[in-house]
């Protein structure tokens, strides 16, 4: 069971204001972890700093046991294709979408590896099997698709490449309950293999029980990991 | 009826390199939001570059053409360089893009001038003298092959954008460069492809042009005006509102240089742009909730 | 996170004091650990980490003693109160005299600026002095277009090419009357205004629908119908390449010297009513109006009411005056003007200077206008490289500045204070559990001091637990303990009453249940665990281990 995230000591923020204090989060191959928090706490922070969207000041992150990132990035988001082509998937929060693309297209464009590219048509029957719906509007424009279809191409297209690491941040934001819930079954259901997945979200009844772990975010600290020797004399 | 076919076929030919300069500005606008006023610079640099090889290598028409196409992919690779990647992600960008590629433009131009000399050159013909018979009316040889060139490259152009990866790359770029780099897709070697293809468009366009005209330092600026005025009146960012007004553009130029002499040819354009800008304030496709909205 | 708390405290008897008159309950000797000193922790926590650099100067400002008959006494532009250097009096610290001090530099480098350009013929080397009149009458008129056009390009940001049209329409126009109706040289700049303001007219009504890049290709294109109409009428010199004949003041009989003074200081005098009409208009209330409302950002104007649209065309004839006043100049001193006014090459240089020196400020437009023009016509004699050092200064300009040359002290400020945010967020210590907003907003301050300790007690107190406290108390919940547990007790009862654990006593001797309080009257206690503890001691050392966990997780 390889490492396949492998954060320590992340001093991430914006300018003088520090979002993410010495944090430590070590993801292992195979693993499904949540990651809970209210809004506001750094959830999304750490995401943009694992991909490179946003600086980070202190500390290292290894992904696949390469080291990503710089402490001081440059402009946001100028290393980030070279962060999501060692084998990171994010899945946005809010869709990220290109509003005059169809659906295939954006399919399309999550297969950014040659061998990805080639083997698409593959891939897009793959998605299409997890997000059924989505097989009747494939030549449609995203613009023009309601909240839980667009989320569901946005997911869809982060599951194009065999990425290493899946990031879904908050993926039923914004969605009805009960479509919500049909978003989380499949990346729940998802075969991981070697990869991971972590999931930020603020509704823990969704992830309860069907994740390998669950950890707490509050104020950028990460609580309510692994617990002490001593905590084990309790139960 | 002569004069009617004499007319369109004129304004079709202008129309077709003209074009070319303005599709290339509209598709650098639209996928990098730079303005590229540097095509002056590559227009004659590209001429230069066929001028050169045409005399080093071989007169073979279809060296001088790559080599026309290759120094202009140059031209826009060395703009690329100079304004894109240092500038994209800094305040000001559009007016500091701009004014950079006037500024490369400047010393561009005044670099020819320097090397190669105030006195023009010329291309061999490229497409031979011979004439072929249609419906009853004669059509020269070098204006089909300026029309069936440029029409070829456009095709070219437009299916490559449509079909291939790095096509989709430029048009999910145009829409959403913060998405884009979320999959992958780098806004600097997008910006490469893009400067090339559309340097390769004004370097054809430039070979084209100097069948007619001749190469010269500053050769490229009226094509420059005249392809940033077609592409503004077609609206910035749309292929298909460039087309129609280069159409537009070529007929008013072919009538006014048989009507009424060449020296009023800049005058009736430039108030057919007006009236058409005061018409349509955002040109001819009229574009008003594109992603990239200037 | 501390996994096991392993104390830095070494292992030791301790022994009850209360061993001498035989304790109750035994526990004459417990095996306890030695408590590390609680002030290591204070020390630590509040000791001053950060590398201390030498400080450089703050702002340097003009001071110097005030005479106490004549403390109030201050220069003011007659007819306001408005004092040109924002003289303040104040009370120096350390002496206690009265001093005074200027506020704003800026007039004193104005008027050196001007002072030397005023004298700088007087300062020309031989030989050159010819060259550098002409390039200095040059730069004082296409200086005062510049300003001009600062108006419209930075202060009501309006994407307008057509600033040397204006110029070259009035010259032409004046010219050609002169020459044919023989006017003096005075009346050419009045006529030029009239020209100006109907030309002003015109280019005015299409910025109220097109903007940005379309409205400059408007103006590029009625630059270049006047080029083109201009360069084939014959009418206006198609032939020779211009107009000339125009009357002017420069009288000929003048030696050759004196004619170039006059022109300079002609057009010296030009651009400085161009600096105070760009002051006057800049600094008051229709500045301030335009540069509320720049281009597609006009919504938040329009929503506080001011009538932007009406600003815009205001500083649309009044430039065009004033432009049309200096294409009057430009024909009276130079007797005429040529074609090349209207060229692409004279709208680009002109970009080329303002962008050189800052668009929007008066000093840039200026500055570039200079260096632009000692370029281009004093180096006349290095030919086409001079050019090339043209496009090279303005591409290195716009490659790193953010704003020409006068936008750099506000470039470095803003990447200095950046680089400032960041070495201090690096820098920040946790120390305090409180978020900066949190900080800000909290309105008794003493919760964060209080915090802060708390998290310093709460460090140095997770360092005392380990086995030999936790069994000490399992064996003896109440009565004598070895310090490390008496100060972890300690903390523990002095937790505020909001969650803090209680037993819960189902009958007499009945089990017993840990409860926590809801810290508010009438909400009672909620049951915390379903486990139950038998005896009272167990229930004691259930609490305990309780709160140690909780001590651990926070």
């Amino acid at each position: 069971m390889s490492e396949v995230l492998n954060i320590k000591g992340l001093s991430a923020g914006y300018g003088p204001l520090r979002v993410i204090h010495d944090l430590d989060l070590v993801v292992r191959s195979g693993e499904r972890v949540g990651l809970v928090g209210l809004n506001g706490h750094g959830k999304t922070t750490l995401f943009y700093a694992i991909a490179g969207l946003t600086g980070w000041q202190r500390g290292s992150i290894l992904l696949n046991g390469k080291q990503i990132g710089r402490t001081r990035s440059q402009g946001p988001g100028r290393y980030t294709h070279h962060i999501v082509r060692l084998g990171l998937a994010i899945l946005p929060q809010g869709d990220e979408i290109f509003n005059g693309l169809t659906v295939e297209e954006h399919l399309d464009s999550g297969a950014f590896t040659r061998d990805a590219w080639r083997s698409r048509k593959r891939r897009k029957d793959r998605v299409l099997e997890l997000f059924p719906p989505l097989r009747k509007l494939m030549k449609t424009p995203v613009g023009k698709l309601s909240g839980g279809e667009r989320r569901m191409v946005s997911i869809g297209r982060g599951l194009m490449t065999d990425a290493r690491l899946y990031l879904a941040d908050e993926p039923t934001l914004g969605l009805a309950p009960k479509i919500g819930i049909g978003v989380m079954n499949a990346l729940l259901e998802i075969d991981l293999g070697q990869s991971a997945m972590l999931i930020a979200e603020q509704n823990v009844a969704l992830l309860e029980h069907r994740v390998d772990r669950i950890i707490g975010m509050h104020a950028g600290k990460l609580k309510g990991e692994a617990s002490s020797a001593l905590m084990m004399r309790l139960h | 009826m002569d004069d009617l076919v004499f007319i369109l076929s004129n304004a079709v030919v202008v129309a077709c390199i003209y074009g070319l300069v303005a599709i290339a500005v509209s598709i650098t606008w639209s996928s990098l939001g730079l303005l590229n006023l540097g095509y002056g610079f590559i227009f004659s640099f590209a001429g230069y570059g066929a001028y050169l090889a045409a005399k080093m290598i071989s007169a073979h028409p279809l060296v001088i053409a790559s080599a026309g196409i290759l120094t202009g992919a140059l031209g826009g690779i060395i703009i690329c360089l100079l304004v894109f990647i240092p500038l994209h992600d800094k305040p000001n960008f559009t007016i500091r893009g701009m004014t950079a590629t006037l500024a490369i433009s400047l010393m561009g131009s005044q670099g020819l001038l320097w090397w190669f000399g105030p006195l023009s050159k010329s291309l061999p013909d490229l497409f031979g003298v011979w004439q072929v018979s249609l419906f009853g009316i004669v059509f020269t040889s070098d204006k089909l092959g300026i029309v069936g060139c440029s029409i070829l490259m456009l095709t070219f152009v437009l299916l490559w954008m449509k079909g291939s990866r790095r096509g989709l790359e430029i048009r999910a770029m145009m829409m959403n460069p913060h998405a884009a780099s979320i999959v992958g897709i780098g806004i600097r070697s997008t910006g490469f492809y893009v400067m090339a293809i559309t340097g390769a468009m004004a370097g054809l366009a430039s070979v084209l042009l100097s069948q007619t005209y001749y190469i010269a330092p500053f050769s490229g600026l009226t094509p420059l005006i005249k392809g940033v005025s077609i592409a503004l009146c077609g609206g910035l960012g749309s292929v298909q509102g460039a087309v129609i007004a280069a159409i537009i553009l070529g007929l008013v130029e072919a009538m006014t240089s048989r009507l009424l002499g060449g020296q009023y040819v800049l005058i009736t354009q430039f108030l057919t742009i007006i009236t058409i800008l005061l018409i349509r304030p955002r040109g001819v496709a009229g574009i008003l909730d594109r992603a990239r909205e200037q | 996170m501390n996994d096991d708390a392993k104390p830095a405290s070494s292992p030791y008897r301790w022994r009850n004091p209360l061993a001498v008159w035989g304790a109750k309950g035994g526990n004459y000797e417990v095996p306890s650990i030695q408590v590390p000193d609680p002030r290591t922790v204070w020390d630590e926590n509040t000791a001053y980490k950060v590398r201390l650099h030498k400080v450089g100067r703050m702002k340097h400002y003009i001071i110097w003693p005030a005479n106490a008959s004549r403390l109030w006494s201050r220069w003011r532009w007659w007819p306001t109160r408005r004092n040109p250097l924002h003289v303040r009096g104040l009370y120096n610290r350390k002496t206690l005299k009265a001093e005074k001090k200027i506020l704003d530099r800026r007039p004193v480098y104005w008027a050196l600026a001007l002072l030397a350009l005023a004298v700088a013929p007087f300062l020309f080397p031989e030989g050159l002095e010819n060259t550098l009149l002409t390039a200095g009458a040059i730069f004082g008129i296409f200086a005062a277009v510049n300003i001009c056009w600062t108006l419209i390009i930075g202060t009501a940001s309006i994407f307008s090419l057509a600033s040397y049209a204006v110029v070259g329409v009035a010259a032409f126009i004046t010219s050609w009357l002169s020459i044919n109706y023989g006017l003096p040289w005075w009346q050419l700049p009045l006529i030029g205004m009239v020209i100006g303001f109907l030309f002003g007219g015109l280019i005015a009504l299409p910025a109220m629908r097109l903007d940005g890049f379309y409205y400059a290709l408007l103006t590029l294109g009625l630059n270049e119908l006047c080029r083109v109409y201009f360069t084939t009428s014959k009418e206006f010199g198609s032939a020779s390449g211009g107009l000339y004949g125009a009357s002017t003041y420069i009288d000929s009989d003048w030696p050759p010297l004196v004619q170039s003074l006059v022109g300079y200081y002609g057009a010296f005098a030009l651009m400085v009513a161009a600096l105070f009409l760009f002051r006057f208009t800049n600094g008051k209330r229709l500045g301030r109006v335009l540069r509320m409302a720049p281009e597609k950002r006009e919504a938040f104007a329009e929503a506080t009411g001011v009538d932007y649209k009406r600003a815009r065309v205001t500083i649309f004839l009044l430039t065009s005056i004033a432009l049309g006043f200096i294409g009057g100049f430009y024909a009276a001193q130079y007797r005429g003007v040529a074609f090349s006014i209207f060229g692409f090459e004279t709208v680009l240089l002109g970009l080329a200077m303002l962008t050189i020196g800052g668009i929007g400020k008066a000093e840039g437009a200026v500055l570039g206008t200079l260096i632009v023009v000692v370029l281009d016509k004093v180096l006349i004699t290095w030919g086409p490289i001079r050019h090339i050092l043209i496009g090279a200064l303005m591409l290195g300009v716009v490659l790193f500045l953010n704003n020409g040359l006068y936008g750099m002290k506000r470039q470095f400020y803003a990447w200095r204070d950046k680089k400032k945010g960041e070495w201090r967020s690096t820098r920040a210590e946790k120390g305090g559990e409180a978020l900066p907003e949190e900080a800000t907003e909290t309105d008794d301050k003493d919760d964060l001091y209080h915090r802060r300790f708390d998290k310093m007690q709460r460090d140095y107190l997770k360092k005392l637990v380990c086995d030999e406290v936790i069994a000490e108390h399992k064996a003896k919940p109440l009565g004598q303990h070895s310090e490390a547990l008496e100060r972890l007790l300690l903390y523990f009862r002095r937790a505020p009453q909001e969650d803090k654990y209680a037993l819960h006593r189902a009958g007499p001797n009945g089990p017993y249940k840990i409860v926590a309080f809801s810290g508010m009257r009438g909400t009672s206690p909620r049951i915390v665990e379903d486990r139950e503890y038998t005896t009272i001691e167990e229930a004691y050392h259930g609490v305990f281990m309780r709160r140690v966990h909780d001590l651990l997780e926070a």
